[in-house]
């Protein structure tokens, strides 16, 4: 058996600075990942004080350097990936130095909000061949996994029209709105049950956190897509609704996230218990298999540009008040 | 009690949702059913039989005419609506009309303005609004629960087609369109939901069962509230397969979530086909309407009266025209716009 990869953790943060990604997702999933160890943590250059001080402790507590510069970290060795958690504007350079040196990356999402960026990127990778892995996790979900095997295997026939929500209860609204934040992940499930491209858009915009995106696709399908934060609810913040309906002209196919879950009730309350396995582990899982057999990733940076380039068309289109090609958004 | 002491009804259209009005009209005891009308004899003619020998006539100032007469119900084609509500209100009877009021926002003006000229009651048959399901959710939001309805999602999914090409819901001059002939069951329960006035609508369509369709039988609606909520309908004729039945509603609002997904209100049965659903006995939302347009001859509010009426076409025609144009269309715009018809 081959020696675990080594992690190097940049950034402990999200959308915004009460966000760290890191700490809550991708730490937990690499350190109890056997092929993955975690040597080093380091930030983005010009990080904020308060940002490196969450690093240092991070550091501290699992016993590893922490390096106050990228190169000095990215010179490191043992450093065979990096898992990226900078602030949103730094991740573009962050990813892009990390591949330039030959180092495989998860990067949290949105990867970046503009789909130049994402093209930018993907050259990258493409040069050094290594594998970038955008963290769009919710395709590893195995309700979506099994949903998109049934698609692709025509249980429903050719799809016509897909139903999406993704509400999230409670937590920290994000600085830059809920549809830079969550639209990714709803867009790359589509992207995944369907295979079909978005070519226009129409929203209202977003309104107290929450959006509504009617998509035109390709082979005149259909999507409607609601996206957002609500209040917060008993259980705690996590994800409140998230589900699919693919309609195909021969059958109709209904997932729901939720599932596979049980129920406990007790005199005092009611919590639903995960059955399935975690989308982060999977995604992580994912990272080291493409690694180890020398392939690319099956979520790429392209996956990541579809879901930039139509929330850029859905900023536009709210601004028109009217639907917005992504051609048009794209010139 | 004696007939004649009860308030006579005629039907008008005896096609197929005259049978559910038929059967909440004969399960009461303050009213009875005179004669029924239908533009085809031998349609109307079954009917009055099937009814226990009743009148029956081809004409609908002949059976506003019959003795005892006071009250109508109307359920013939969309096109027709507004004029055979106009003559009804004429005659000083009450009228229980199927949605749509009518195809346009004139002559849906026109029907509300007569009954409120005539000093009779005008109900609109959006009948999901007596349904248990839309009661349940409206009552969960007047409770204060779910806070102010942000986000509300109503899907309502139907494999079957009517008859066949004949079918006059087929053809958009005489439906109006699927928005106006099916749509308006949700725009209407909706904006009842919500509480607030409808803004904007912007809608797509698919023509799912065949490309041959005038209408389509898929429509996706997003509606845009004042003060921002926003709700996604989603109403459907198109699926398959033919049998399928499915409903699917949440409410986000700014202090809960409500949702009522597709087998809340079902058993699982699985037999010799497979698994399936058992929905469980509901109230019979035709009898609640009838009771409460019979409640609103005596003073009470009609569930949906003309005002209801008119704004659930002009959201029909918005949608319309949104599939048309493929841009969103102000509800103002459409209201404004439409010329004011003089009734006939």
């Amino acid at each position: 058996m081959s020696a675990p990869l080594g992690v190097l953790l940049a950034g402990f943060a999200g959308l915004g600075p009460a966000q760290d990604h890191q700490a809550e997702m991708y730490l937990p999933a690499f350190a109890d990942h056997p092929g993955f160890t975690i040597v080093a943590v380091t930030d983005a250059d010009g990080t904020t004080d308060a940002l490196r001080e969450r690093s240092r402790s991070a550091a501290v507590r699992l016993g590893v350097p922490y390096d106050d510069e990228l190169s000095k970290a990215l010179a490191r060795p043992e450093v065979d990936v990096v898992s990226v958690c900078v602030p949103l504007t730094d991740r573009m350079a962050t990813t892009t130095a990390a591949l330039a040196t030959g180092r495989h990356v998860l990067v949290d999402k949105p990867m970046t909000l503009s789909a130049q960026e994402c093209d930018a990127i993907a050259a990258v990778a493409a040069d050094t061949g290594s594998v970038c892995l955008p963290a769009h996790h919710w395709r590893f979900h195995p309700a979506i996994r099994s949903a998109a095997a049934a698609v692709a295997a025509g249980r429903v026939g050719l799809p016509w029209n897909v139903q999406a929500d993704f509400l999230v209860a409670g937590g920290p609204p994000s600085p830059l709105g809920e549809l830079a934040n969550f639209a990714v992940y709803p867009l790359d499930v589509i992207r995944v049950l369907t295979g079909l491209p978005v070519t226009q858009v129409f929203t209202y915009g977003e309104v107290d956190d929450v959006a509504v995106l009617s998509l035109s696709h390709e082979r005149g399908m259909t999507s409607t897509v609601t996206v957002g934060r609500g209040p917060a609810l008993d259980g705690g913040p996590g994800v409140a609704l998230h589900r699919y309906r693919i309609s195909g002209s021969h059958g109709l196919l209904a997932v729901d996230t939720a599932r596979p879950a049980y129920t406990l009730r007790t005199a005092t309350g009611r919590r639903n218990g995960w059955v399935g396995s975690d989308t982060v582990t999977a995604l992580v899982d994912e990272l080291h298999s493409a690694i180890r057999s020398g392939r690319q990733g099956t979520v790429a940076p392209t996956d990541a540009r579809a879901a930039a380039a139509v929330v850029e068309a859905a900023r536009l289109s709210a601004e028109f008040g009217r639907p917005v090609s992504l051609k048009e958004a794209d010139g | 009690m004696e007939q004649s002491s009860t308030l006579g009804v005629i039907v008008v259209g005896t096609g197929f949702v005259a049978d559910s009005h038929l059967a909440a009209l004969r399960s009461r005891a303050d009213a009875h059913l005179v004669g029924v009308v239908d533009v085809a004899p031998e349609r109307a003619a079954a009917t009055a039989r099937a009814q226990g020998g009743v009148r029956w006539s081809t004409d609908l100032a002949e059976a506003l005419s019959w003795p005892g007469v006071a009250a109508a119900i109307v359920c013939t084609p969309n096109d027709t609506h507004s004029a055979l509500a106009r003559q009804i209100a004429g005659a000083g009877c009450h009228l229980l009309i199927e949605k749509p009021l009518a195809t346009s926002v004139a002559d849906a003006r026109a029907a509300a303005d007569a009954f409120a000229t005539a000093g009779r009651v005008l109900a609109v048959a959006h009948t999901h609004r007596c349904y248990d399901y839309a009661r349940a959710v409206r009552r969960a939001i007047t409770s204060g629960e779910v806070g102010r309805p942000r986000l509300v999602r109503l899907s309502v999914l139907g494999g079957w087609i009517w008859p066949d090409w004949r079918g006059w819901m087929l053809d958009g001059r005489r439906s109006g369109g699927h928005a106006l002939h099916n749509g308006v069951h949700l725009l209407d329960v909706v904006t009842w939901w919500i509480g607030c006035p409808p803004v904007s609508v912007f809608a797509r369509g698919h023509k799912q069962t065949s490309s041959e369709l005038d209408i389509y039988d898929h429509l996706e609606m997003v509606v845009r509230f004042e003060g921002g909520a926003v709700a996604v309908c989603e109403m459907s004729r198109g699926h398959r397969p033919a049998t399928l039945a499915m409903r699917d509603v949440f409410v986000q609002g700014t202090a809960g979530l409500l949702t009522l997904p597709w087998d809340a209100d079902a058993s699982l049965l699985i037999d010799e086909r497979g698994p399936g659903l058992l929905p469980t006995v509901a109230s019979d939302g035709f009898a609640r309407q009838l009771d409460a347009w019979l409640a609103a001859l005596h003073g009470t509010a009609p569930p949906v009266d003309g005002h209801d009426g008119v704004l659930a076409v002009a959201l029909g025609v918005a949608a319309e025209r949104s599939i048309v144009a493929g841009a969103p269309v102000s509800v103002a715009d459409v209201l404004a716009t439409e010329p004011r018809e003089v009734p006939a």
